[in-house]
């Protein structure tokens, strides 16, 4: 009985993992826990430029080694995964938020609002997404904002497409007449009917659009068009340890292998069993 | 080389929480046998067992001879040679075995160019003429979705007969089917055995047990309880739970107790309806009243229109025309049992909740839900279980109980047992009529078995000939 009411219990607030999840989640556990405690533990300014001790390899003193223009790079790295990150959660819950709603309307009410939000985010669709966001960051070039709102106008759509064709087949089924029937609200409809069958798929996008998210970002800062030096960001950071590849290939490995398994416990945390 | 077209010998099925006791049977050319049991008396994976496609977790044993082969029951890849040449399924629900995106003729076809190597022309042709043979011919150009259930079923049936496999197993190839179409169903399966093939069949319907003949064995969690020729075992059963389950037809069942007065204003009715769907009139100048108490049994082909009839009268769907009067002072006092009842409720809470839900959304009094529940014959600790947790007639008596609890004035019962078993089918309605009677409730029963409707029912509206141009409406005189 107890290990039922456990069971579903941990259901109904985070789906179960499987093994390949619980990997993911460990690994974007680890880098949180990098991200936050550096900071913290180290006395490190991630700006600091000490140009005596360019290029130096990890000591004990900064354990990451500096780059070529005497900063610590264990704080650089980790002040870009707290801006990675923070970017990736506020984009994804500024992209889910709307999408679920809107999606949620679309598909429940049908008709011309239906057809209005859905020729919306066709047109948006209809822009390559990596467009969009260099269009806003030409308009403001440098900035976080342009590149936040840039990139959650891209994700919503994918959240909007598939709650409205959830929810459309959800609204017709049985389920939500017969608890139609018994008085129950529209409020009530969601929370007990749409919202479980919507959770999984949503959250699975969630993880993805993070990712794809925090990529995005990356490469707008490696052709320069992102953020600006001297912000510690992923791909700024790779563009600018690019010339010193040959001297300290060691400072160059470092952002891409935060990246990579930044973008892999993102991934594998959004991917599901296929059975 | 025996005589014997199919033998299992000692077959067993164990694993999670599983088990089939020993189960043999040889079966000549032209002979059938029927599996009768209730839901989970592992009638399926009997046939499953032979096919070899057991779900993941389960394992067969024994020892089956297939055409004079041996094959170990354990090792179920080894029959897949087998699959549409020699053995032929017949899915449960014919509509979920369609591809959706072809047409019914290519579906047809594919079975005949793959599995029986015809090239594509004549594949072609061998398709248009089996689906011409069944009655089919101006459906064969369209799509699954645009065909009724029993279309389907006759489509899945070319579909997994067009590699002229001798042996046909058939699971519950008559479930929500109406009586017209389950008659054409049993037929269809009957040639396998005429010319000369096995068929084994799988349901719960006693009738086509019976129209089938053959050898009935009848399951009962996972034992044989009885077996023998089906002129036998279906007239005089000798186990207690073969007279259970006869006495579960309804032509059996006891009749229930009488309205008594019928002066009273009529909770809803409805005058010179009319609706169309898709093209199609389903009624026109339809009229009806249903009085408090009183159980309208409602007949008619699969697609006549007997759920959009109930829908109007709940008012969920819209009337082309005409007008329907419903008894003012009940706003939720119009109700509806769903014919799937796990459809009816959200998988993902537990019955407890949402029962609290229920009762904390209006205020309603919890001192009568253990009676209520009692009387219905539910376990409080049911609970505690997801509406997926618990068995198709406990579910349907919970949603039973949730509708009581707002004390309705009109039930729609749209087809409440047609997927449970006789047994729970018995019980299930005598409540339901037993304690619409009590409350004056009056019900609306759908059901495609005319046998059932004309038992428990004081008054009977037909719908519709195939194409629908006009109704009758047929007022039995009170059977008492």
């Amino acid at each position: 009985m107890n290990g039922s009411t456990l069971t579903s219990t941990r259901r109904l607030f985070l789906p179960t993992l499987n093994g390949r999840q619980r990997l993911g989640a460990t690994l974007l556990a680890l880098l949180l826990a990098f991200a936050w405690l550096v900071p913290w533990l180290f006395d490190a300014d991630p700006a600091r430029q000490q140009l005596t001790r360019i290029l130096q390899l990890p000591s004990l003193a900064e354990p990451l080694g500096t780059d070529h223009l005497g900063r610590s790079l264990l704080a650089r790295l980790a002040s870009a995964v707290r801006l990675s990150l923070g970017m990736a959660l506020l984009s994804v819950a500024s992209a889910a938020i709307p999408g679920v709603i809107l999606g949620v309307i679309a598909g429940w009410r049908g008709g011309w609002l239906d057809r209005v939000l859905g020729s919306l985010a066709d047109a948006f669709l209809a822009l390559p997404g990596l467009l969009l966001v260099l269009l806003l960051v030409a308009i403001a070039p440098g900035n976080f904002w342009a590149l936040y709102v840039g990139i959650s106008l891209v994700l919503w759509i994918e959240y909007f497409r598939v709650v409205r064709a959830r929810t459309r087949v959800l609204v017709a089924s049985p389920q939500l007449e017969a608890s139609r029937l018994l008085g129950f609200g529209p409020l009530y409809l969601f929370r007990r009917h749409l919202w479980p069958e919507l959770a999984p798929q949503v959250l699975t996008l969630a993880a993805f659009g993070a990712a794809s998210a925090i990529l995005a970002m990356a490469a707008l800062g490696f052709v320069s068009v992102g953020l600006r030096p001297p912000t510690a960001e992923l791909g700024l950071m790779m563009i600018e340890l690019l010339p010193y590849y040959h001297e300290a290939p060691w400072a160059m490995a470092q952002p891409i292998l935060v990246l990579f398994v930044l973008v892999l416990s993102l991934n594998l945390l959004a991917g599901r069993d296929p059975r | 080389m025996s005589a014997y077209l199919l033998q299992a010998e000692d077959v067993t099925i164990q694993g999670e929480g599983v088990t089939i006791a020993p189960f043999s049977c040889a079966l000549e050319a032209g002979s059938r046998l029927t599996l009768l049991g209730e839901t989970g008396s592992g009638k399926s994976l009997l046939a499953q067992a032979i096919m070899g496609t057991l779900p993941r977790g389960l394992r067969a044993r024994g020892r089956l001879v297939i055409d004079g082969e041996t094959f170990d029951a354990a090792d179920d890849k080894s029959r897949r040679a087998l699959w549409g040449r020699r053995l032929a399924l017949l899915p449960q629900e014919p509509w979920h075995a369609l591809d959706p995106t072809m047409r019914a003729v290519s579906q047809v076809a594919e079975s005949h160019r793959h599995v029986a190597g015809r090239d594509r022309r004549h594949a072609q042709q061998a398709a248009w003429a089996d689906l011409a043979e069944l009655g089919l011919a101006e459906a064969g150009g369209k799509l699954p979705g645009e065909l009724s259930g029993g279309m389907a079923q006759r489509v899945a049936f070319a579909a997994a007969s067009a590699g002229g496999a001798p042996i046909v197993i058939a699971d519950e190839p008559t479930k929500g089917l109406d009586a017209p179409r389950r008659d054409a169903v049993v037929e269809l399966l009957a040639r396998t055995p005429e010319s000369g093939g096995v068929l084994i069949t799988i349901t719960h319907d006693i009738d086509v047990a019976r129209r089938l003949g053959g050898e009935v064995v009848i399951l009962r969690q996972g034992q044989v309880v009885e077996r023998g020729p089906a002129q036998q075992v279906l007239t005089h059963p000798q186990s207690e739970y073969g007279q259970e389950l006869l006495g579960a037809e309804p032509s059996r069942w006891p009749r229930p107790a009488p309205l008594g007065e019928t002066a009273q204003a009529p909770v809803v009715s409805a005058t010179d309806l009319a609706k169309a769907r898709g093209g199609r009139e389903l009624f026109r100048e339809l009229s009806l009243t249903v009085r408090p108490g009183e159980i309208v049994g409602v007949v008619g082909p699969s697609g006549c229109g007997k759920s959009t009839l109930g829908d109007m009268l709940l008012g969920v769907t819209r009337a082309d025309d005409g007008k329907i009067q419903r008894a003012t002072g009940h706003p939720l006092g119009f109700q509806k049992l769903y014919q799937d009842p796990p459809a009816a409720f959200s998988p993902h809470w537990r019955l407890s909740r949402l029962l609290d839900d229920l009762v904390r959304r209006h205020r309603l009094d919890r001192s009568v839900i253990p009676p209520l529940m009692a009387r219905l014959g539910l376990d409080e600790r049911l609970l505690e279980r997801h509406p997926g947790e618990i068995s198709g007639g406990e579910l349907q008596r919970f949603a039973i109980l949730r509708v009581l609890l707002l004390e309705p004035c009109f039930l729609f019962a749209d087809e409440p047992t047609s997927r449970l078993d006789p047994i729970t089918q018995r019980s299930t309605l005598a409540l339901l009529v037993e304690l619409a009677r009590e409350r004056r409730c009056g019900v609306m029963l759908v059901s495609h078995d005319p046998a059932l409707i004309g038992r428990i029912c004081d008054r009977r509206i037909s719908l519709g000939g195939e194409p629908v141009s006009e109704v009758r409406q047929t007022l039995d005189p009170a059977l008492a």
